[in-house]
């Protein structure tokens, strides 16, 4: 599995595009496959203030609803409004089109708390097995 | 994103062959059962338009057999099971003193005093000591679950495969009609809204014909189907599934179910409450809905009527054929009209939707 070595990645399966002040939130190529089909995206609304490790948005299967997590806290300055009409983004293309969030940064030294690709691809292989 | 949590579920007989055609396992009602293979979306659409099977094989089987089996059986179930032939089954929800669902089921008049009972997996335990407990002189009960698998054919084409499979002698069953096949049966019977068949053989003789039904169905475009698409088909279909729609609080006519009961029956358990509720009306009511703004409403979601809660949500989904989000709700029996226009409740915020008829979908023919 693919996990880009300049993201950064949260135990919840989140990663984090920082550019700046600013950055691209999403999930993980591992998330989007457990997750499977994914049918619909509830997007965070401008301007929404998120806490880190805190509910911003939900991603939905035929069966589930999953929380999306912010990985860090921030002010949401973007959504990617094209998963509304075309959900599957997120399968396809986890870390480009099916981006679901951007926000500017409140506390950015939290990103000292988040995981590089190598620990993350530990953390996924230490994951159960189905 | 949160996962859900690992348990220890019981396997399936064909555990090996899930794994094999790459199925993601999860738990369901205590069986680790497969979710999809593929995907729910190519498996539904699959069942529509060309096959499927499925492993169902967590499903519980009675044999009842004596003297006493016929009086046994009419005196405890809701339908009249007298005028049912030897090769016939007849479908009812099983009904307790208080007329709530206890499950539902499918008899099989396997002979003049023998039937079959087909239970919910969850309910076998229930659903046994339930029988167990009326059973009189000359009737003789016995839980076949351990020895018997269940495997379901379901779509347009599962007629031409099980002929090529299984020969021309299966080719007039009727629906709701089964012939015996291998120390089992198969029955023209589904929980798809798509034309299809059961088959009940003894466990060890399961794989055999998931492989024959493979080996004929592949050129057909034939797939194994998961339980995550069982449940979208069947929510399409407007099945209702003990533990959503049916419970055994919730009466036949609540639930709609009055077509699988028989109100000039006497003394089943349960009718003097179902033959009065006849008469009083219901206050509550299964319904279909669609959703009209974003959202998938999902089982548990609050329906309310500007701003009143009249109902919830038993079953919800997004649908992979139609792309529509739909579900089935219990709503007070005044609100519950076709075209009545309603809020779900999703994760706090009112989502528009409207009351429309049930099935969702029916096969044509």
């Amino acid at each position: 599995m693919d996990f880009p070595e300049n993201l950064r990645y949260t135990k919840t399966h989140e990663w984090i595009a920082v550019q700046g002040t600013k950055a691209k939130v999403g999930v993980t190529e591992y998330a989007q496959k457990e997750i499977s089909d994914v049918v619909f995206v509830e997007l965070p609304k401008m301007g929404q203030v998120v806490q880190q490790a805190k509910m911003a948005a939900v991603v939905e299967s035929v069966k589930a609803a999953f929380d999306i997590y912010a990985p860090v806290s921030g002010k949401i300055t973007n959504a990617n409004k094209a998963l509304e009409s075309n959900p599957a983004l997120i399968n396809q293309s986890p870390y480009a089109e099916g981006w679901i969030f951007e926000l500017e940064l409140s506390s950015p030294a939290e990103l000292g708390t988040l995981m590089t690709a190598a620990q993350y691809h530990e953390a996924v292989q230490q994951a159960p097995k189905h | 994103m949160t996962m859900m949590l690992e348990t220890e579920p019981t396997k399936l007989p064909l555990h090996e062959e899930h794994l094999q055609k790459g199925a993601r396992m999860g738990d369901f009602g205590g069986w680790l059962v497969p979710l999809f293979y593929s995907s729910i979306m190519e498996e539904h659409t699959a069942v529509r338009t060309k096959a499927g099977i499925f492993d169902i094989s967590h499903m519980g089987e009675f044999l009842l057999e004596g003297p006493g089996a016929l009086d046994y059986l009419e005196k405890n179930l809701p339908r009249r099971i007298t005028p049912v032939r030897l090769g016939q089954a007849i479908y009812m929800p099983l009904v307790n003193d208080q007329g709530g669902m206890v499950d539902d089921i499918i008899v099989y008049r396997m002979a003049e005093q023998k039937f079959l009972i087909i239970v919910n997996a969850g309910n076998i335990e229930k659903d046994f000591d339930w029988f167990n407990a009326r059973v009189t002189p000359g009737v003789t009960l016995t839980n076949l679950s351990d020895e018997m698998g269940l495997l379901a054919l379901q779509g347009p084409l599962s007629q031409t495969i099980l002929l090529e499979c299984f020969g021309a002698f299966y080719k007039d069953l009727r629906r709701f009609h089964y012939k015996d096949f291998e120390g089992g049966v198969i029955a023209r019977t589904g929980y798809t809204g798509e034309d299809g068949y059961e088959i009940m053989v003894p466990k060890h003789k399961l794989k055999q014909i998931w492989d024959v039904l493979f080996l004929v169905g592949a050129k057909h475009g034939l797939l194994p189907i998961g339980f995550g698409a069982r449940d979208t088909l069947r929510l399409e279909a407007a099945m209702p599934l003990y533990g959503h729609e049916l419970s055994d609080e919730l009466t036949p006519l609540e639930a709609d179910l009055e077509w699988a009961i028989d109100l000039t029956k006497e003394n089943f358990p349960g009718s003097a409450v179902l033959k009065k509720q006849k008469e009083t009306g219901i206050l509550k009511k299964r319904v279909g809905f669609e959703m009209t703004e974003r959202g998938i409403p999902r089982q548990g979601f609050e329906i309310q009527k500007e701003g009143k809660t009249i109902g919830a949500v038993t079953s919800g989904s997004f649908i992979p054929t139609t792309g529509k989000n739909i579900g089935m709700a219990y709503v007070t029996a005044a609100e519950a009209k076709t075209g009545n226009a309603i809020d779900v409740m999703v994760r706090g915020k009112p989502v528009k939707a409207v009351l429309v008829s049930l099935p969702f979908y029916k096969r044509k023919g």
